[in-house]
């Protein structure tokens, strides 16, 4: 199970590893080369939050870029975070505007129970306004990204720790 | 004349008689080939009704047959052009016919009803162009199978609506399957609801596993970074080079300069075999 084909996207999941795995290695380089080398500094917990909250970051976003702009939840993901930094340095009325529009999504479901589609779309970054059909196809997409990242990372921490 | 009326009507495909009507329509190509079809239909009807009425019915079976015929045209028209408002139309007219086919027992005078009113609503979309509609016909046959996928929530057109929402019901539990496969314990469950809850559960599982991964991560790169001793380790493995080089060497997109730094071999090593182990 080296690639799924869905619908005209081939997605080579070897590739995506290795992308995703490059660019995380990187960031976390940066982040630790960035990071203040002691901890003499106000909070050690808050300081050890933030850099969870980097890696994590770092995690998602290599993996949406590794993934590239061609799904929909790479893009939204990319999006949301590019979206989170403008929001530290402006005040949080984007967001107030964006939970608006979020409501008046529609739901078209034929056979599939809403409210799991609704849990299914608060999920998966970008689902908000599709239809179950590419809902579906980017949640498989989602999940095997998921899972491969899981894996590097799992590998990463393994080496590091030994 | 609404669209949710109509779509409601239409999705309720059960009836044997729309489904046999939309089942027969699209394969028959030619929209005139379809128009005669649709007569027989009506004429059946029309025989069927009163015999006080049946003047008026075969008198509008005509009319119905023939705007059937362009109706029919003009929808294989509008999946071409973005015309909204005569797509609607066309749409109507279509699910009218369906209905009335359907109700095939009924009255012939409401029968007359939904002829009169499609006769109207065609005169009301003669405004647009017509004539492109015949023509377009032939072309338009090769993409069909295409159009039924992307149109289809619209509800565009009913008699190819049932065939477009099987399509659809046909990719949905596609991917249902698909995601089963990916989801580990999810083919044991049976109903959508359940494996859709599988699956959310399974994202959600993931989703806090990599919290916790970065949480790990998090430990590991920072004890590097304040214990010294350890820092021989990682940078024989992980940086060879200084962060800038590296950076700019696997920033680029050559593999072949992938290969010449240190730790994608060890990344490809230890990944490679943990995810060929995995699946």
């Amino acid at each position: 199970m080296t690639s799924i084909t869905t619908s005209g996207v081939t997605l080579n999941i070897k590739s995506c590893r290795t992308k995703f795995a490059h660019r995380f290695v990187r960031s976390l380089l940066q982040i630790r080369n960035h990071a203040p080398p002691s901890s003499s500094s106000s909070s050690e917990e808050k300081l050890i939050q933030k850099r969870r909250q980097r890696i994590k970051i770092a995690a998602y976003s290599s993996m949406a870029h590794a993934v590239g702009p061609r799904m929909n939840w790479s893009r939204a993901l990319l999006f949301k975070l590019r979206n989170r930094a403008c929001r530290h340095r402006k005040k949080k009325r984007i967001v107030v505007i964006r939970r608006k529009t979020k409501k008046a999504s529609r739901s078209s479901q034929g056979s599939v129970p809403v409210d799991q589609a609704k849990k299914l779309r608060r999920l998966v970054p970008g689902a908000k306004s599709m239809d179950l059909c590419s809902l579906l196809e980017e949640t498989a997409h989602y999940i095997t990204c998921l899972s491969t990242q899981i894996k590097v990372m799992q590998a990463l921490a393994d080496h590091l720790s030994k | 004349m609404d669209p949710p009326l109509i779509n409601e009507s239409s999705f309720s495909a059960a009836n044997p008689s729309a489904y046999s009507l939309a089942e027969i329509w699209p394969f028959s190509g030619e929209p005139g080939g379809s128009g005669s079809g649709l007569g027989l239909r009506m004429g059946s009807l029309g025989g069927l009704g009163d015999s006080s009425v049946n003047r008026d019915g075969s008198l509008e079976e005509s009319t119905v047959t023939e705007q059937s015929g362009g109706g029919g045209g003009r929808k294989r028209r509008d999946v071409s052009s973005e015309d909204e408002s005569s797509k609607l139309v066309s749409t109507s007219s279509a699910s009218g016919l369906k209905d009335s086919s359907g109700k095939r027992m009924k009255l012939a005078r409401s029968q007359n009803e939904n002829g009169g009113s499609k006769v109207e609503v065609e005169e009301s979309s003669a405004a647009g162009d017509n004539k492109p509609a015949e023509q377009s016909t032939k072309p338009s046959e090769a993409p069909k199978q295409d159009f039924i996928h992307v149109r289809a929530r619209r509800g565009q057109a009913t008699d190819s609506h049932s065939l477009a929402e099987r399509a659809r019901r046909e990719k949905i539990s596609e991917r249902m399957k698909l995601l089963q496969d990916l989801v580990p314990g999810c083919n044991k469950v049976i109903g959508k609801a359940l494996v859709l809850d599988e699956i959310i559960n399974y994202i959600q599982s993931l989703q806090h596993q990599v919290e916790f991964l970065s949480m790990k991560l998090e430990a590991v790169n920072s004890r590097m970074n304040m214990n010294p001793t350890i820092e021989a380790f990682p940078s024989k493995d992980l940086g060879a080079q200084p962060f800038d080089g590296a950076g700019l060497l696997f920033g680029s997109h050559t593999p072949r300069e992938y290969a010449q730094g240190s730790h994608p071999e060890w990344l490809h090593m230890q990944v490679g075999s943990s995810f060929e182990r995995a699946t």
